[in-house]
């Protein structure tokens, strides 16, 4: 092995900074055997010379990278509970009475990663609504081509499903196929994935009523933050709702929005004239 | 014996798949993997080649009976045993480990690869306590599915295997 | 908090009860199902049960039927923590009145993801 002390204090402070995930000492072989096929599809034979070089000439895409490659097994159902409960108790009573009963309800889940975040969402609107596919549909976009095909197929192994997902709601909502559990066809209809870069322009896709933008924030410097805030509102009804990760805020980046408290977390709501 | 071909041998032979129409090596393969890096380490790699088991070997199994009864069963050195039981316990393991910490702990493994390969065959199928000791005979070569890895360069088989020999060839008439 | 964790296996109890050791919990640990019950007959009364499924003498879906139909014990969440995971097989347990549902082989943050959902995660462990 050939990560060095202090290139292993270097990647253990970013994955800190970046996810508030503490990588406990003793974790240096996972370090390396998570970052060498990154180092490698570099061009970069070993761990240490690639963080080195990350270090001396910082790199955002890099970091994001390190960082995902260390932290992924972090996925989970529900991840963080209140903005996930906030839906069905807050958000959606609200929209639905804001809406007319014909119109559709739009949710965008903007880095959907391998899945579990859009259909969490899906599960607790089809417990929460009669004929919930036909009121609501889900949109879940990844900057990874892998992850929207994950999202799509909607399988997830025995170590997936036991991350956070409510056991009645594990029989109530998939079945198993081999190993996996597969979510129900009902529930991959409502979700409709599809890549998508949100450091660029992004497609015409919505006016959504809910998104959901948790953990992707971080990896970005202050102003691609608020060129993707600014792309985000646009893509927004003006009375929608905006969910960030536990540890992010608007605070300080973008002061045109409301900072609503839901339960013990927190939305962001479009400021009305901003 | 009566040597009448009534048709039923043949019928009760289609409603009794051998293990190789229900489920394949990787698959058992990726059972085995997800056990080792929940319980035993996150890092912990099965390399899919087959090594000689020493002399010496342990085995644990479960059995399962349901539309596919057999048993599954985990056979690999002692000396392998003591390290895995050492490995799965980490910092609760005691300073001596005894004959009991060991089937203990090679039992229990047993159980939880046991129980999901169950759970990947058609159902629903009941699961036996583990036993350790020495490997329960393959009665039907044809209804076996092997799977042989090394886990830190230590040799380690996974075999599920099938409780009722081969139905004899009906003769012909 | 105090929590009971039953299993057959002194390995599978050892990690359970580390575990929930390192959540701040008190552990009591039980060999199977009528060991449990004794726990629970001799009066200490658990936030938590942690129980198996297949165990000698008495199995974890009759403990999960014996504590439901007990009214003295309603207060108590049952887990249960086991390798059996065809679909039919979790559906009779949570039937039989478990709260929750862990799939053997798991690893700590499952554990602790299923005690935040019940809401049975001390406080300072929370943050």
């Amino acid at each position: 092995m050939t990560l060095t002390a202090t290139s292993f204090d270097w990647v253990r402070a970013l994955v800190h900074k970046e996810s508030a995930i503490v990588l406990q000492p003793g974790k240096e072989y996972l370090v390396e055997a998570r970052l060498l096929p990154i180092a490698r599809q570099m061009g970069i034979p070993d761990v240490s010379q690639f963080v080195e070089s990350v270090r001396s000439r910082p790199n955002l895409d890099s970091n994001r990278r390190i960082v995902e490659a260390l932290t992924t097994n972090e996925t989970s159902w529900f991840r963080d509970g209140d903005p996930f409960t906030a839906l069905t108790s807050t958000v959606l009573p609200a929209l639905l009475a804001a809406r007319g009963p014909n119109e559709r309800l739009q949710i965008w889940s903007a880095a959907c990663s391998s899945g579990q975040e859009p259909y969490t969402i899906a599960m607790l609107l089809e417990d929460a609504l009669p004929n919930a596919a036909g009121r609501v549909s889900i949109t879940a976009t990844d900057l990874s081509r892998e992850m929207v095909e994950r999202t799509k197929a909607g399988r997830f192994s025995q170590l997936e499903v036991n991350r956070g997902l409510p056991a009645p709601m594990l029989v109530r909502h998939f079945t198993r196929a081999g190993t996996e559990w597969e979510v129900a066809a009902p529930l991959r209809r409502m979700v409709t994935a599809s890549e998508c870069n949100l450091a660029t322009a992004l497609p015409r896709m919505g006016p959504f009523d809910v998104v959901y933008l948790r953990n992707v924030l971080i990896y970005f410097d202050l102003s691609t933050k608020q060129a993707i805030l600014r792309r985000v509102r646009d893509l927004m009804r003006p009375d929608g709702w905006l969910f960030l990760g536990a540890a992010e805020t608007t605070l300080g980046v973008d002061d045109s929005w409301e900072r609503v408290v839901v339960g013990r977390s927190s939305a962001y709501r479009p400021l009305k004239g901003a | 014996m009566s040597t009448v071909d009534t048709g039923e041998r043949r019928r009760s032979g289609e409603s009794r798949p051998v293990i190789t129409e229900l489920i394949d090596g990787p698959t058992i393969q990726s059972i085995a993997e997800d056990a080792w890096t929940a319980l035993v380490g996150e890092d912990e790699i099965l390399m899919p080649l087959p090594g000689e088991l020493p002399g010496n070997v342990l085995s644990s199994w479960v059995d399962v009976v349901g539309p596919w009864t057999g048993t599954v069963v985990l056979t690999t050195g002692r000396e392998t045993a003591a390290e895995l039981t050492r490995a799965l316990l980490g910092e609760h393991a005691p300073a001596e480990l005894d004959e009991e910490d060991i089937a203990d702990a090679f039992g229990e493994i047993a159980n939880v690869v046991g129980g999901n390969v169950k759970a990947a065959l058609p159902g629903p199928s009941a699961l036996s306590l583990p036993d350790v000791g020495e490997a329960p005979a393959v009665r039907n070569p044809a209804d076996l599915c092997r799977v042989d890895v090394l886990w830190r360069g230590e040799p380690l088989s996974i075999s599920v295997q099938g409780a009722l020999p081969a139905l004899p060839v009906p003769s012909q008439h | 908090m105090r929590a009971l964790v039953i299993d057959d296996s002194r390995a599978m109890r050892r990690i359970v009860t580390g575990i929930l050791e390192g959540l701040g919990y008190e552990v009591q640990q039980a060999g199977h199902g009528r060991e449990g019950l004794d726990v629970l007959d001799g009066g200490w009364l658990p936030d938590l049960v942690c129980v198996d499924w297949n165990m000698p003498v008495m199995d974890g879906l009759q403990f999960v039927s014996a504590v439901r139909s007990n009214p003295a014990w309603r207060n108590v969440t049952i887990m249960m923590v086991t390798s059996e995971s065809e679909h039919t097989q979790i559906v009779r347990a949570l039937a039989a009145g478990a709260h929750e549902y862990v799939i053997k082989p798991f690893t700590a943050d499952a554990i602790r993801d299923k005690l935040a959902l019940l809401g049975l995660l001390p406080q300072e462990v929370a943050l």
